[in-house]
């Protein structure tokens, strides 16, 4: 057995590990202004992020495929120390930009404040470290400083995910942070200003069940950028096709392998009813309250081989993804079924070699 | 004597400023400006006090209307700056390009040779289906200024030149450069052009320099002309005038008509005959009018656009928006924040990320919605001359006093006034009123009321932003009507009017319209709305000749739609929206009738015997629902008769079931007083109630009662009289009835329902 260095015994490594070598290089050849307390100028961080070949001679991986404005509005935002909020359905890569955005700025990606239902203001400001308050009654050195606390410190980026999971209350505690650039700690009669080159990235979903929306002074603190779902329907395929093919693997389906064409019809209806319109945008259609992400059409394709595999014959037909469509489209089971059926009665009743599919999503019903 | 070419761009803001700074420091005796020189006449109107740019000076052919080209001017136009500045100091100015008259000649020669080739193309499988082009295509084979963009680092060269001179903000030394670029760019291209000669540029060339040479000797001292930057080099280095007198010898000529038409900022925003369309004239419009900054006001433009619109903007988003779109210009290395930089910012930091708010951006300020106007000086437009032409035709005089016309829509004369009458009433010229059927007369007569009044030419004149011919007009007419209107109900009432004016080529885009407006449609109230409109026009659309497929193919969606989502609409709602309902599925129901659809028909009666078995919705719709499945047969009598006895047995609500009762009977008597079996329920039913309930019911009973005939509700109240024992009295000898005299009434019949032609 082969001695492994730490950083290959480690099942994830942070984007500033991973890409050291490109952040390294893009440093070499940066000459753009850099705004104050960035390891990187804005240009380079663009070229980080898309990708593309230095003159030293360097390949530069693109980090996110997509539009490039989309990127320049993100790093031009942080450049005006307005923070940042990457807004979008799941799966669109949000946690991944920020994460690099914040490896290409601040050389440190590690300062996350993850949201949840059960997020305290401390997480956002600072906790104690109780032991020591009461030995020695509050001090700074009493103090657990918070991720963002320590960003304020150092000027670096900080990251919080799923801004809009956490409560209203401690979402709230971020305006200060973001509009006076301070954090006060009334105990210690004090308070930690930020060093230029803090900012936040936050991210959020727009189609999540029981968010807690932004108080409207919060959001004005943030520029948005919303990431989109893929353009076409042949990246999404490809997506689909990929991601369907590895799982299928990983869990040891004997079914064949689903055909292109079922996937595309599969990716189509989602697209189209997460568009709410036909693919030659000839007909509106009422858009379903679920989110339809890729990833749920990846599962739409997976729950269909699996039934194939085990009750049918081995191929996916339409029986077996119409109880999947069913149960990712119709998720309210008033205002869904009528969009469904509105669908499946002007949309896919018309289309003749869809007739499988109508017969059996019919039958569901 | 010395001449000043300067190239510009239409419509180029920055043109625009540059042209004014150098003519101001010129100060030319004449100024030649690129435009057809049929307008030379007209361009004194330009100052006129009530000429409102964007306008359009619009040349056709008297003959044909329809065969016409329009020079769009708005004001940040470098040549109607030019014209402007040459009027306010008396300065000549002549338009200098190939003439209209030949250029229409040319193209109607063109068309008439592609139909003379298409006729001796014997064979049909070679028809590639490609439209010859009426006009030789202008030279910019691909974009020539695509080459030098590309140079630059753009990705189109519209952008190009918007940054590099229509966003410049000094001007010194503009034209020089435009002229050097230009030079270069026709050197290279030059090369091609000759393998392929374009006919009609080289005219057009050989034209100006025509004009351009008869200014020069006239002996004007400093001559400035204005054209498109293209034409630049063509005009400075010239060939000899004889080579460009043969070219243009024996020309073909038509007879032309000049005049103004108003235009709007829409219509720049996309090619007209100019073949300069451009894609934001707010946008220009914008960069014209201010000289200092110019991403604030646009920002607090759009600020204010957005509030209009009820979407809250602050001040501070203002100033956000304004410096990301400078960091992003900067990290775009451009000056100054342009378009593309300030659209991102509004819709990063103003609109939270959401793309579809900027939409209203683009109509309303990107685009821009300034209408044109033009004095009523004109000289006539061709829509008036069109109008002018169909009166003689149609044997219509305009008359001031009123005038009563009865159409009979069998005759094609009749037909075709009827359509125009419909067709100016959709311009907004409503010469004819009250058009429509009257109720009751069948389906071929109309009347109208004639009434010119004066200011319809005035409203003629501005529908000439439509088009050239009263069909075109309204038709562009009905199609922008179309994108405007939101309301279901108005949109069917729309597509109805333009089926009355025979607007094939309208009634496709509206009724695009509303099945995207009846898909999005939570509300089924409102797809109801528009069934009645719709079946109408399915049903007697083709007594018009008029083309309906697409009605039946919207109503058959619309219904599909409707019968889904009925049962849903019906359930959890009060007293008073059940009233609505109660007329909607009327109406529903009376369309359906129309249509001769059983399938359709089918699907709509399991709705209603769905709706009738409900027993939570409100009673009026179940009721009805019960009686309309009886009416058309659905449901027999015994079925009737047992939907009533649950509704008005003990157990249910007094109030409900006298709602039922209500919806069950509403408007007419006559089932209550022919059915025994159903008259019995309710005797029995009203009998029973206590009295306090009895109370309670009785003025929602009277509301359905007093709905009857007279003469029905004195029948009740006879057989109530008479007790439960003289029961169907009326019709008990259904064996002996007398034939002869039966017979007797036959002929007064036929006649009542026409059945024997009587004149």
């Amino acid at each position: 057995m082969s001695t492994q260095s730490p950083n290959e015994a480690i099942l994830r490594q942070h984007a500033e590990q991973e890409f050291a070598h490109e952040l390294e290089a893009l440093k070499a050849v940066d000459e753009h202004p850099r705004p104050p307390n960035w390891t990187l100028s804005p240009w380079a961080v663009r070229t980080y992020l898309m990708g593309g070949k230095l003159s030293n001679g360097v390949d530069i991986s693109p980090k996110y495929i997509g539009q490039a404005r989309l990127m320049e509005i993100a790093i031009s935002t942080l450049a005006t120390d307005r923070a940042l909020l990457l807004y979008g359905l799941p799966g669109t890569a949000k946690s991944w930009v920020s994460e690099h955005l914040a490896a290409a700025i601040s050389g440190d990606s590690t300062l996350v404040v993850q949201g949840t239902a059960g997020i305290g203001e401390e997480a956002l400001r600072y906790g104690w470290n109780y032991a020591r308050l009461i030995a020695d009654g509050p001090s700074r050195a009493a103090l657990v400083p918070s991720p963002v606390m320590h960003a304020l410190e150092h000027g670096t980026l900080v990251r919080v995910e799923e801004l809009t999971r956490v409560p209203a209350d401690v979402q709230d505690s971020l305006i200060t942070i973001l509009s006076e650039k301070t954090l006060p700690v009334p105990e210690l009669n004090t308070e930690v200003q930020a060093r230029k080159g803090f900012n936040v990235i936050a991210t959020a979903n727009n189609r999540d069940k029981g968010v807690n929306e932004l108080s409207s002074a919060l959001k004005r603190r943030f520029n948005t950028v919303v990431l989109p779902v893929p353009a076409t329907l042949e990246e999404e395929t490809e997506i689909v096709q990929q991601r369907v093919e590895r799982l299928g693997r990983a869990l040891e389906l004997p079914a064949e392998k689903p055909a292109l064409q079922e996937i595309q019809r599969i990716v189509s209806v989602f697209r189209e009813l997460r568009q709410g319109m036909t693919a030659d945008g000839k007909t509106k259609l009422k858009t379903p309250s679920g989110t339809l992400s890729t990833a749920e059409a990846i599962s739409v394709v997976n729950s269909g081989m699996a039934l194939a595999a085990h009750f049918g014959d081995g191929q996916m037909r339409a029986g077996d993804v119409a109880s999947g469509l069913l149960g990712a489209i119709v998720k309210d089971p008033v205002q869904d079924k009528v969009v469904w059926q509105e669908y499946l009665e002007t949309v896919v009743k018309e289309r003749s070699d869809w007739k499988d599919l109508y017969r059996a999503c019919r039958e569901l019903l | 004597m010395s001449t000043h070419v300067f190239g510009v761009r239409h419509h180029g803001p920055g043109s625009a400023r540059s042209l004014l700074d150098a003519l101001e420091s010129l100060a030319p005796d004449i100024v030649l400006i690129e435009g057809p020189p049929e307008g030379d006449g007209l361009v004194a109107l330009a100052r006129h006090a009530q000429m409102r740019p964007p306008v359009a000076m619009l040349v056709y052919a008297p003959d044909d209307p329809s065969d016409a080209s329009y020079y769009p001017f708005a004001r940040f136009s470098p040549e109607w700056q030019a014209i402007h500045y040459a009027l306010g100091r008396d300065i000549p100015i002549r338009f200098m390009d190939l003439p209209l008259a030949n250029r229409i000649a040319l193209r109607r020669r063109a068309r008439e040779e592609a139909a003379e080739r298409a006729a001796s193309d014997a064979d049909p499988s070679e028809d590639d289906g490609a439209e010859p082009s009426a006009e030789p295509a202008e030279p910019w084979r691909g974009d020539p200024l695509a080459l030098i963009a590309q140079a630059a680092g753009y990705e189109d060269s519209e952008r190009w030149w918007e940054h590099m001179i229509e966003e410049r903000r000094d001007t010194q030394s503009l034209f020089d450069g435009i002229r050097t670029a230009m030079t270069a760019l026709r050197e290279h291209v030059e090369g091609e052009l000759e393998q392929d000669p374009p006919i009609l540029e080289r005219y057009r060339e050989a034209a100006m320099r025509k004009i351009l040479r008869a200014a020069e000797k006239e002996g004007f001292a400093r001559i400035a002309v204005v054209c498109g930057a293209w034409h630049v080099p063509a005009l400075e280095k010239r060939p000899k005038q004889s080579e460009d007198n043969q070219l243009l010898k024996g020309l073909p000529k038509v007879k032309t008509t000049a005049t103004w038409v108003p235009w709007t900022y829409g219509r720049l925003s996309y090619h007209s005959g100019y073949g300069a369309g451009i894609a934001s004239p707010g946008w220009y419009d914008h960069l014209w009018s201010q000289s200092g900054d110019v991403a604030t006001p646009w920002l607090i433009k759009v600020a204010q656009a957005f509030r209009a619109e009820g979407i809250d903007i602050s001040s501070a988003h203002v100033i956000e928006s304004v410096r990301l779109a400078e960091t992003l210009a900067a990290m775009r290395a451009r000056p100054l924040p342009s378009l593309a930089e300030l659209n991102d910012a509004t819709q990063t930091v103003m609109l939270f990320g959401e793309s579809a708010p900027m939409q209203l951006i683009h109509a309303r300020l990107i685009v821009g919605e300034r209408l044109g106007r033009v004095p009523a000086e004109t000289p006539s437009t061709p829509l008036q001359e069109d109008l002018r032409a169909q009166q003689r035709r149609l044997r219509l005089k305009p008359s001031a006093s009123d005038q009563s016309l009865v159409l009979d829509l069998r005759k094609p004369n009749d037909l075709a006034r009827s359509h125009l009458l419909h067709r100016l009433t959709l311009l907004n010229v409503p010469w004819g009123r009250n058009g429509g059927r009257e109720a009751g007369k069948g389906t071929f007569k109309e009347s109208w009321r004639l009434k010119w009044e004066p200011d319809f030419e005035v409203a003629l004149i501005e529908a000439g932003r439509w088009g050239n011919s009263i069909e075109q007009a309204a038709t562009a007419a009905v199609v922008q009507e179309a994108h405007r209107r939101e309301d279901i109900g108005q949109l069917a009432a729309l597509a109805r009017q333009a089926l009355l004016a025979d607007l094939g080529e309208a009634i496709e885009p509206v009724i695009e319209q509303l099945q995207a407006r009846a898909a999005l449609a939570a509300d089924v109230l409102v797809l109801m709305q528009a069934v009645p409109e719709l079946a109408r026009l399915a049903r007697y659309g083709d007594v018009r000749k008029t083309a309906v497929e697409r009605v039946d193919t919207l109503l058959d969606g619309l219904l599909a739609r409707i019968f889904i989502g009925l049962p849903n609409a019906c359930s959890g709602i009060n007293e008073e929206a059940a009233e609505t309902l109660f007329g909607h599925i009327q109406g529903v129901h009376e369309g359906l009738q129309l249509l001769d659809d059983k399938p359709l028909q089918a699907q709509w009666q399991r709705t209603l015997s769905q709706l009738a078995d409900t027993q939570t919705l409100q009673g009026i719709i179940r009721g009805r629902c019960c009686r309309l499945l009886l009416d058309t047969g659905a449901m027999d009598e015994e079925g009737a008769a047992r939907q009533l006895g649950l509704a008005l047995s003990r157990g249910n609500e007094p109030g409900q079931s006298s709602a039922w009762l209500d919806g069950f009977l509403r408007d007419s008597g006559q089932l209550l007083i022919h059915d025994h079996a159903l008259w019995q329920l309710v005797d029995q039913w009203v009998c029973q109630l206590p009295e306090e309930t009895f109370m309670q019911v009785i003025p929602l009973l009277r509301r359905t009662f007093s709905s009857f005939e007279a003469a029905e509700r004195r029948q009740m109240g006879e057989r109530v009289k008479r007790g439960p024992m003289a029961l169907g009295s009326t019709n008990d000898h259904p064996g002996e009835f007398d034939r002869a005299r039966a017979e007797a009434t036959l002929p007064l019949l036929s006649r009542l329902l026409g059945l024997e032609d009587s004149e």
